[in-house]
Formats: structure tokens, C-alpha cells, sequence
């Protein structure tokens, strides 16, 4: 395939270093193999997230080139977490509905967009799991176009984000949209859902239900078919329901591959930006990443941005810890 | 496994029993539901089979309708937005997929996305070929914590990465002026192509890493023997055995980096000569005055189709990629 790369050795250019490369161990070679990748990480992942938490020690300097101001320790956190922040908007819009399912009025405006994200992340995350589970279950069989089946519950998760969030965008538009109609006929949604905090919320969450449930389904599609299919056999001769297939050979099978996809999920959960962006607006479901930009674009409070930025670091770090302990015990120690 | 498949159940010496049960039942006075009821309880397979196919028309529905009803909003003229219905477009105007090209220049802006996106996955494989297999074949010592370090990378969310990179692409940067004319990278391919080569570097190294371990070491000592340096081994033997797990990888990232949000959105500022990607055309369409909401469907749907595509062809490749990689021989 890649053949004619400038592996070959034959270049002059490259011949000296290849030569050289040739004459070390081979620790000193994977230690110079791995050096793009680790420069690349480094400029794009390691220096930044050093460099976040840095700036988020500083103050805010609203005037002048520089957007930081001295050291102030850990103040910007003190005023994120106590509500002292001054963002250009602190209560989530609660035109149109009673309010916010799980936020309350007066809190920091932090803690009601760490709610926003850690109830999208939760709630998506389930149902992507449950519908998931669902689709990799049909996948799996062997029926006459299983193929294009397969393309068609795959397509939604190959979209890109703005198109998703275009097409429910135009879904839930009430000039165009048939969305709102049918919602309100079933006694739930406002007049205008894509400017209602809660409408929105949960129209996000079927957007992306909708996306990346086809993700899900294909990591545990992995698990399904890493099963010994003899099981199933035995299983069938000792006389055991469909049912009790499932409960006693698939599920427990399937576990590790399940909280793998499920641990994915949830940190890609945890991130929602782009999905707001493009159907409700930051205004309307501000999450954490949403908070990041506000705090950048619209009142320049860099370093508030970047406390924000590392809290969600931070949040979503405690999340891994929790799933790695989950997972060891679910493997028994395997892994 | 056709052993478990509800759909060729025919084999199964229960639903032949079954078959004869239902002919020699005798005639009761029953309603058709009350019929069906009974073939399903006298039955189970049946209505095993039931479920299935139900449940695959359901998951086909909720998946390709939101796409067809983007074609309905896209062929409606303008004028007659208001009236479009759910099923059939209020009037037929396929000129729409021919002016989004003219009241904004969107091929320029899918091709900005394309070049993006190729580049990336070409700094991806590259890249990740030689970290997947150092990590995949060679021991060394630090091998666990370097791969560990690799992986937490993409736990972090996108937004812990971006403050410092937006002010390092903003900086001029004098040696940068003779190759981009403003002197640094903000409003440049390189803008978005790093940050997103890197956010997608870990997950193509798991792959190569476990494609490349499973070439058997003999091959790789042959190539030594018949005179190839190293890394002639990696391009000449590995990487070609392991083209499946290259492809997949390949894919894999075009449509992350193609698909992808927040960097794309950030790195540029949105005009199709400072190579904004095909996002920022779409969300041009919310115009001033007006929102053109059938052209922002035509567009979604021109912008959809090259991931389309790649999915019905590529298949194979994602599926099989994410599912045998671990078992692949």
C-alpha cells in the first residue's frame, strides 16, 4: 500500500538517518517512532491543558492586549462555584415552561450548567444504551438485507454534527417544522421550543439519541459477536426461553463491551457544544463547554473560561475513574 | 448461527409441531385477533419473528425519515415554506440545489472541509502507523504508561485544549510569513487540521496497534533477512497486511474530522477564503434578513452525501473494524 513512502531508503536524504536508525537498539527505535506522535500530542493536548490551568490562576483583565491579569490562585474557581461570576446572563431562560426540570433559581450559574450537562450526559447515555442494545440485536441476525439494514442504522452516526442539529433545528422550527405541532398534540411542548430552556433540553437529547444511539449498537454489536454461538446451542437443548438466553448468556457476556461503549458515550456526552450550538443556542442550554465560549466571545473573561474549561477536565476525569473501577469488577480481575 | 435466527426458523422441529397443532385445531368461532393471539401463544417462534421485524421497521423508520423530510423542506419553493407537510413537499423547486452554490460559494466551503479532512487523515495514518506499531510489536520499557498517556488524551474535553491553541494560532509568527500571508495560523487549514489530527491520533493508534500485533513476527523477520531496514519492514510488510485495519482507520477519521464541531467552527472565522469548513456554509444560510430554511436543507443534504456514501461502501470496513479487530487472525 504504502510502498512508496520515503522508507524505502533509497533517497540520500534519508538514507544517513535511516542508517543511523538501523544501528540502535530497539528502545532507542521506539522511542524515535513514537516522537510525532507524542510532538503532535504534546502541542495539541499536553502543553494546552498545562497552559488552562495556568491561565485559570490569573485574573481577568477586560481592557488591554492582554487578556490576563496577575495571579490569584484558585479565586476564579471561589467566584465560579459561589455565583460571584459576572456572566453576561446568570439564569437559564425559562420562557414558555415552569422552569427547569432540576435547576433551581438563584443557583451559581456554574452548577446549572454542570447540571445541563451531567442530566444530558446521564439521560442520553441510558437511552442510547437500552435502544442501542436494541439495534445490535437486530444487526446481529442473518436475514436478507441485513446489509443496507446495517447502512441505514450506521448513516445517522456518519452525519456531521451541523447537519443534525439542522435537521432538528428545522424540525422543531414553528413556522416550518412539524415537530412542535405533534409535540404540543400530545400536551407537552410551548409555542416556540427552540427558545424554551427545557423544550430545548430535551429536544437536544433526541437529537442526539437519534445520532449516536447507531454508536452504541456497533460497540455492542462487538461484544454480541464475541460470544461463543455454542452456548446459545446448549442453552437451547437444555431447554432455556429466548428470555432466559438472554439474561444468563447475552447480557453478562456482553457487559465489559457494554461499559466500554457506555464510558465513550458518557465523556462525548459530556462535551456537548456543537449540537446546541447549531439547533437552540448557548443561550437556551448552556453546558459546560457552552459556558467555555460565552465566557470567551461574549464578556472576554479568558481566565474564567479556562477555570471553567479545567473544572470540566475535572468532572469528566472523575466520571473514567468511576467506569475503570466499574469495569475491573465486572471483569473479575481480568483485565 | 442460523441456530438463534428468528428469521429461518423453519428448521426448528418446534414450529413444524406447531404447524400441524395449528391444522388440526378445530374450527372455533374466533376474531382475527383472537386467531392471531392463538397462533402466536401456540407458536412462540412466530412471534419472536414478529418483534424482529417490527423492531426493524421501527429502527428503519426513525433513522431515514428525518432525511427524507430534509428532501421535502429542500424541493418546497420558498414562498410556500409555511405549508410544507410532513409527507410531500408544498410544490417542486429543485432549483434550490443549484442556488445554494450561487447565493454562497458552499463548494468552496465543502471543499475546504474535504482538504481538511484529507490531510488529517493522512497525518493520522502516518503517524499513528509508527506509534501503532511501536506499540503493537516492539518492547520497551515505559510501553504501558506511554499508551496509557495516549488514551487519557482523549478522555479530555476539546474546550480544556482550546484557550491556549486559539492563542497560539493568533500569535505572529515571523518565520511563518514567507508560506501564509498574515503570519499565523488562525484562518488556515492548519488551524483546524492540527488540533483535530490530534484529537483523533489516539483512537487511530489503538486500531493500527491492534491490526499491526497480530502480523505474525516471521514475515516481519523475512523482509529483515531479504535486506530491508526497519521501517521498510513497517511500509512493505506490516502496513499492507494490515491494509483492513488502515482503511478502517482511515475512515474512521475522515468522516471524525470531516463530521467534527467545535474546533471547526472556532479556528476560522467563518468566510469561505479563510477555509472555513462546510459547517460554517450551512449556518450562513440563517442570513440577515431572512432565514432560508430550504436552502439550508439542500445544503444539509449536499454536505450528507459524501459520508453517505463512504458509509454504504465503507461498511464493511467501520463495522468489521470496531467489532473483528480484537479476533482478526
Amino acid at each position: 500500500m504504502a510502498t512508496d513512502t520515503p522508507a524505502d531508503g533509497s533517497g540520500s536524504v534519508f538514507a544517513r538517518p535511516l542508517n543511523w536508525l538501523e544501528t540502535q537498539s530497539e528502545e532507542v527505535y521506539a522511542y524515535v517512532l513514537l516522537a510525532p506522535a507524542f510532538l503532535l500530542l504534546g502541542v495539541v493536548a499536553f502543553y494546552p491543558l498545562i497552559a488552562t490551568f495556568r491561565f485559570s490562576l490569573l485574573a481577568n483583565s477586560l481592557s488591554g492586549a492582554e487578556p490576563f491579569g496577575e495571579f490569584i490562585g484558585l479565586g476564579n474557581y471561589v467566584d465560579l462555584l459561589t455565583g460571584e461570576t459576572p456572566f453576561t446572563q446568570q439564569f437559564i431562560s425559562v420562557t414558555l415552561a415552569d422552569g427547569f426540570p432540576f435547576v433551581e433559581f438563584g443557583a451559581p450559574f456554574l452548577q446549572q450548567a454542570l447540571l445541563v450537562t451531567l442530566a444530558f450526559a446521564i439521560a442520553s447515555v441510558v437511552f442510547e444504551t437500552v435502544i442501542g442494545f436494541g439495534q445490535a440485536l437486530v444487526i446481529d441476525q442473518d436475514f436478507y438485507g441485513r446489509r443496507w439494514v446495517r447502512v441505514a442504522i450506521i448513516i445517522p452516526w456518519a452525519i456531521p454534527i451541523v447537519i443534525q442539529g439542522m435537521i432538528f433545528f428545522l424540525i422543531f422550527n414553528p413556522t416550518i417544522g412539524w415537530g412542535t405541532e405533534f409535540m404540543q398534540w400530545l400536551g407537552v411542548f410551548g409555542d416556540n421550543p427552540l427558545s424554551s430552556s427545557t423544550d430545548s433540553f430535551f429536544i437536544v437529547l433526541v437529537a442526539d439519541i437519534w445520532k449516536t444511539t447507531a454508536f452504541m449498537a456497533l460497540l455492542i454489536l462487538a461484544g454480541l459477536q464475541s460470544i461463543d454461538r455454542g452456548l446459545y446451542d446448549v442453552a437451547r437443548v437444555s431447554g432455556a426461553s429466548p428470555w432466559q438466553r438472554f439474561k444468563y448468556i447475552t447480557l453478562p457476556l456482553v457487559a465489559p463491551a457494554l461499559l466500554v461503549a457506555m464510558l465513550f458515550r458518557t465523556l462525548d456526552a459530556m462535551r456537548i457544544y456543537g449540537l446546541i450550538d447549531a439547533t437552540a443556542g448557548c443561550e437556551t442550554v448552556p453546558s459546560l463547554t457552552c459556558l467555555v465560549i460565552t465566557a470567551l466571545q461574549e464578556s472576554r473573561r479568558w481566565a474564567t473560561a479556562s477555570a471553567v474549561a479545567f473544572l470540566t477536565a475535572i468532572v469528566i476525569s472523575a466520571f473514567v475513574v468511576a467506569y475503570l473501577v466499574a469495569l475491573r469488577r465486572s471483569s473479575g480481575g481480568v483485565a | 448461527m442460523s441456530a438463534t435466527d428468528p428469521a429461518t426458523g423453519d428448521d426448528d422441529p418446534t414450529v413444524e409441531m406447531a404447524n400441524q397443532a395449528d391444522r388440526e385445531e378445530p374450527d372455533l368461532d374466533r376474531g382475527p385477533i383472537e386467531a392471531w393471539a392463538a397462533k402466536m401463544i401456540s407458536n412462540p417462534q412466530r412471534a419472536y419473528r414478529m418483534t424482529f421485524y417490527v423492531a426493524t421497521f421501527f429502527f428503519l423508520v426513525t433513522t431515514l425519515f428525518p432525511f427524507y423530510w430534509l428532501l421535502v423542506v429542500a424541493l418546497t419553493p420558498r414562498n410556500n415554506l409555511s405549508e410544507v407537510g410532513v409527507l410531500l413537499p408544498a410544490g417542486f423547486n429543485p432549483g434550490a440545489f443549484i442556488e445554494i452554490f450561487i447565493t454562497l460559494p458552499f463548494h468552496r466551503y465543502v471543499f475546504n472541509s474535504f482538504l481538511i479532512a484529507t490531510i488529517a487523515t493522512v497525518a493520522v495514518l502516518l503517524v499513528g502507523s509508527l506509534a501503532g506499531y511501536v506499540f503493537g510489536r516492539l518492547r520497551f520499557r515505559g510501553r504501558r504508561p506511554m499508551l496509557l498517556l495516549v488514551l487519557v488524551t482523549s478522555f479530555f474535553p476539546p474546550a480544556a485544549f482550546f484557550i491556549p491553541l486559539n492563542r497560539l494560532f493568533n500569535t505572529n509568527v515571523d518565520v511563518l510569513r514567507p508560506l501564509i500571508s498574515a503570519g499565523s495560523l488562525y484562518n488556515t487549514p492548519y488551524a483546524v487540521f492540527i488540533p483535530l489530527s490530534a484529537i483523533f491520533l489516539p483512537l487511530s493508534i489503538f486500531i493500527l496497534m491492534t491490526f499491526y500485533s497480530q502480523i505474525p513476527d516471521g514475515l516481519e523477520d523475512a523482509a529483515r533477512v531479504e535486506g530491508t531496514t526497519r521501517l521498510g519492514a513497517l511500509f512493505r510488510v506490516i502496513v499492507p497486511l494490515s491494509a483492513p485495519g488502515v482503511a478502517t482507520a482511515g475512515v474512521l477519521t475522515f468522516i471524525s474530522v470531516y463530521n467534527e464541531y467545535f474546533f471547526s467552527s472556532l479556528m476560522t472565522d467563518g468566510r469561505p477564503g479563510s477555509w472555513a469548513p462546510m459547517l460554517e456554509g450551512i449556518l450562513r444560510f440563517q442570513g440577515e434578513f431572512e432565514v432560508l430554511y430550504n436552502l439550508m436543507a439542500a445544503a444539509s443534504i449536499v454536505a450528507v452525501l459524501p459520508v453517505a456514501i463512504l458509509v454504504v461502501v465503507a461498511q464493511e470496513k467501520i463495522v468489521s473494524g470496531l467489532t473483528s479487530g480484537a479476533v482478526k487472525e
